[in-house]
């Protein structure tokens, strides 16, 4: 599955942390949220993405970053 | 998983997703900040580890453990129930085997009276009363003995459930008033909050730019609003206690209020002025805890109508961002 997924990089998050226009997205289960997470992350685990995403983001060309457990 | 993720956004329309590879194990590999959260979890389930360690080893202070567990008429009906059944036992054995009780230098006889004789000393036995007058005679002696130990436990048991079971009450009770003046606290915090902000907002709108004096009164009450924020927050996200419906849809209502004003403010503010790094951060602040603060993020479910007051507050943080 070749995507053209844009990526970002750690620095980028990092000098962007408290920058509130980039919102950072878990998408781990909550308790793998809840033992540590990126600060300022909001926790929208995998499974609930299709069901929950519209009330999340509710501004479709907001700058969205995902991410979880590790390199998958 | 995040690829998943990106690409179920992506096909919902998402247009400016971006995903980080790495996840938390390259974020902690490299040492960037983590958060960490206490979820109020509904399971016990720390204490259910706890138990299930125990249970390999059957122990007596596992044995007591279960006992403690009991709800106070079951403990009360085994404790009567054993009592009962020594007693037909010291009297059956009188029967069959012929070891019985003695009374004074008689034997206690296999009658109904004997049946009473030994239930009496059966309670005297249990409670470690131990008068005397009728005593156990041969093997019976260690019967006894390990009645006198087992019931001496169980009504330990029992006393020590009744004091803390008022003790309980008590602790519960004051739990809920400090919880209840802290929810008050709140509220006014926030009204006061409200008026200041609808205070300042005129005052912008009639003079346009603000005199020092107002900026520093705003940044006060912005500094307040933000520490009622944080303790809403910790409401929602990490307190044990359940506020009632009512209260917490109060509170939530003022806070969508609050945050209003603050966008009005915002949106009514002369352009070119400066705002002063403390009110910056303050409303920074204020928003980034109001953003994580939706029907859904929230740990726990709520009814709809808290959902929508919690989506809207969300909303609102975002105008503030």
């Amino acid at each position: 599955m070749t995507n053209q997924v844009a990526m970002i990089t750690r620095e980028e998050i990092l000098a962007r942390l408290d920058d509130p226009s980039l919102l950072l997205v878990n998408v781990m289960p909550k308790q793998t949220f809840a033992d540590g997470h990126i600060p300022r992350s909001l926790n929208l685990p995998l499974s609930e993405v299709e069901g929950k995403a519209r009330q999340f983001f509710t501004d479709i060309g907001r700058e969205i970053v995902i991410y979880c457990g590790g390199p998958t | 998983m995040g690829n998943q993720a990106v690409s179920l956004l992506e096909g919902m329309g998402y247009k400016n997703i971006r995903h980080y590879i790495g996840g938390m194990a390259d974020w902690v590999e490299e040492g960037g900040p983590v958060e960490k959260m206490d979820l109020p979890v509904a399971d016990p389930s720390p204490r259910k580890f706890v138990r299930a360690e125990t249970s390999k080893t059957w122990s007596w202070s596992r044995w007591l453990d279960v006992l403690a567990n009991w709800p106070l008429d079951r403990l009360v009906s085994f404790w009567l129930g054993m009592i009962l059944a020594f007693g037909f036992i010291y009297w059956g054995t009188g029967i069959s085997m012929g070891w019985g009780l003695q009374a004074g230098s008689a034997s206690v006889k296999p009658d109904f009276d004997g049946l009473l004789t030994s239930i009496y000393f059966s309670f005297v036995t249990a409670l470690s009363i131990g008068y005397g007058d009728v005593i156990p005679v041969g093997p019976l002696r260690v019967l006894a003995i390990v009645e006198g130990a087992t019931g001496l436990l169980i009504f330990g048991c029992l006393v020590s459930k009744l004091v803390s079971r008022r003790q309980e009450e008590l602790t519960e009770e004051i739990h809920r008033t400090t919880f209840e003046d802290r929810l008050d606290r709140v509220r006014t915090n926030l009204h006061l909050v409200f008026s200041d902000l609808g205070a300042v907002l005129q005052l912008q709108s009639e003079q346009g730019a603000l005199p020092g004096q107002i900026v520093r009164r705003l940044e006060s009450t912005v500094r307040v609003f933000r520490g009622e924020m944080q303790t809403i927050h910790d409401l929602l996200y990490r307190t044990q206690v359940l506020p009632d419906e009512e209260a917490l849809e109060s509170l939530l209502a003022n806070l969508a209020i609050c945050l209003q004003s603050v966008v009005d403010l915002q949106s009514s503010q002369v352009n070119g002025q400066q705002r002063s790094v403390p009110l910056e951060a303050g409303l920074h602040a204020i928003s980034n805890l109001a953003n994580e603060i939706c029907g859904e993020c929230v740990p726990r479910t709520y009814a709809p109508a808290m959902k929508q007051w919690m989506d809207q507050i969300q909303e609102l943080a975002r105008k503030i961002a």
